[in-house]
């Protein structure tokens, strides 16, 4: 039989999104207060399960409590909001001018993204670490796309055992942000998706190899510009803000308007893979969002 | 809204800040220690006292640390840092010239 306290303390975890050394530290200072709590009264002559009861309830919801402890410990520095906001800026500047033609400036920032995500990887996942990783598997997931849009023969094998590795890849980084929180995984994928507007809004397959590409996609440089700026506000807002409901909209409308702004601007410029690269990115980054907004109901 | 409860409430930092100073002190005895203290005045949220702990050593006021017993128990004590003690001391002078200003009017309405 589960006893007052486990149920308690697992009720407790459950509500609780953060830091898994943290979050164990604080269940196991509840653990004892509650024992502490429990001994007192049947030192009291009271036995021990009406005695677990009564600290259990006079300890108050265990949601409230997670709830209050999230907000303790999910608003993060100014620092932490500008180090995550940094990648959505770097990107913005590529764009500003013609830096993003320039092979040494898109490499440098590339390979600034690849250590600063690596170097957080390993570090405790903090919280300005998501966007840097966003990044850091674009790479990836677009290595894939172009290998799919390769004339048949040896692109499509490449593909074939490509797709696998890097699906892996994709998979294993998001299941182990969701694992820390939901909304970290939406946080992580939301560049993918502002990427991929653009991207898509371009055409994919054969008229992204045509010879006017370069010179469609400086023609949206503002455009571009101004989504990872605003991406870069959004998740500003959601370092800063502390109750998780704020950060929910903070973090799901900005992409979502970019995304709506760049469609009906492409004026159906996009072709089917592109509807599909867009519905994948589409789904990767607002489910994470939907199931903590089911959380709630 | 009771307004003993808003009081305490404002003023749940300071106590916790003032308790920890005296003594590194751990969760359930910071309970008790108020209880006590206060003859039973305050009756303290005990759900509300660890995200209160938890924010002020955020702040870097106070810093918890785990220690074990002799018997084995682990605890977490919480410790008063420098920057800690300053904002108490200035929450105290703030504090004692707010409760002056406060009697000052009182005794006047009174007398």
């Amino acid at each position: 039989m589960v006893s007052s306290i486990s149920h308690y303390l697992n009720r407790f975890k459950d509500c609780l999104h953060i830091d898994q050394t943290i979050k164990d530290g604080v269940a196991e200072e509840l653990y004892t207060h509650l024992e502490d709590k429990t001994q007192e009264l049947e030192e009291n002559g009271l036995s021990r399960e009406e005695a677990s009861k009564i600290a259990v309830q006079s300890l108050g919801s265990p949601e409230l409590i997670a709830q209050q402890i999230y907000e303790a410990h999910a608003q993060g520095s100014w620092k932490e909001a500008l180090f995550s906001a940094l990648p959505h800026f770097l990107v913005a500047l590529l764009f500003t001018s013609y830096y993003w033609q320039n092979i040494v400036y898109v490499s440098i920032i590339l390979a600034l993204t690849v250590g600063i995500a690596i170097y957080g990887w390993h570090r405790g996942k903090p919280i300005w670490l998501f966007p840097w990783l966003g990044y850091y598997l674009m790479p990836v997931v677009i290595t894939g796309i172009l290998l799919l849009s390769l004339p048949q023969g040896w692109g499509w094998i490449a593909a074939l055992i490509y797709i696998p590795l890097a699906l892996f890849v994709f998979i294993h980084i998001v299941r182990q942000t969701a694992r820390r929180d939901w909304l970290y995984a939406s946080l992580m994928l939301a560049p993918m998706l502002v990427t991929f507007s653009w991207f898509s809004s371009l055409g994919t397959g054969t008229e992204l190899l045509a010879s006017d590409w370069i010179a469609r996609l400086q023609t949206n440089a503002l455009g571009i510009v101004i989504s990872f700026i605003a991406l870069a506000g959004a998740t500003i807002a959601f370092i800063r803000l502390k109750p998780r409901r704020h950060k929910i909209i903070s973090l799901l409308i900005p992409p979502l308007v970019i995304l709506l702004s760049v469609t009906m601007a492409s004026r159906g410029n996009i072709n089917s893979w592109g509807w599909l690269i867009l519905l994948f990115s589409l789904f990767a980054f607002a489910i994470p969002v939907w199931m903590q907004a089911r959380a709630y109901q | 809204m009771n307004y003993g409860r808003e009081l305490l409430k404002g003023n749940t930092d300071s106590l916790l800040l003032c308790l920890i100073s005296r003594q590194p002190t751990y969760g359930y005895q910071i309970v008790k220690e108020l209880e006590k203290r206060s003859n039973g005045y305050f009756q303290f949220k005990e759900g509300t006292l660890y995200p209160a702990l938890h924010r002020l050593e955020r702040d870097n006021l106070i810093n918890g640390k785990w220690q074990i017993l002799p018997n084995g128990q682990q605890r977490r004590y919480y410790y008063i840092t420098e920057r800690g003690q300053q904002v108490l001391a200035n929450r105290l002078a703030t504090w004692q010239d707010f409760s002056t200003a406060v009697k000052s009017v009182i005794q006047a309405e009174t007398t």
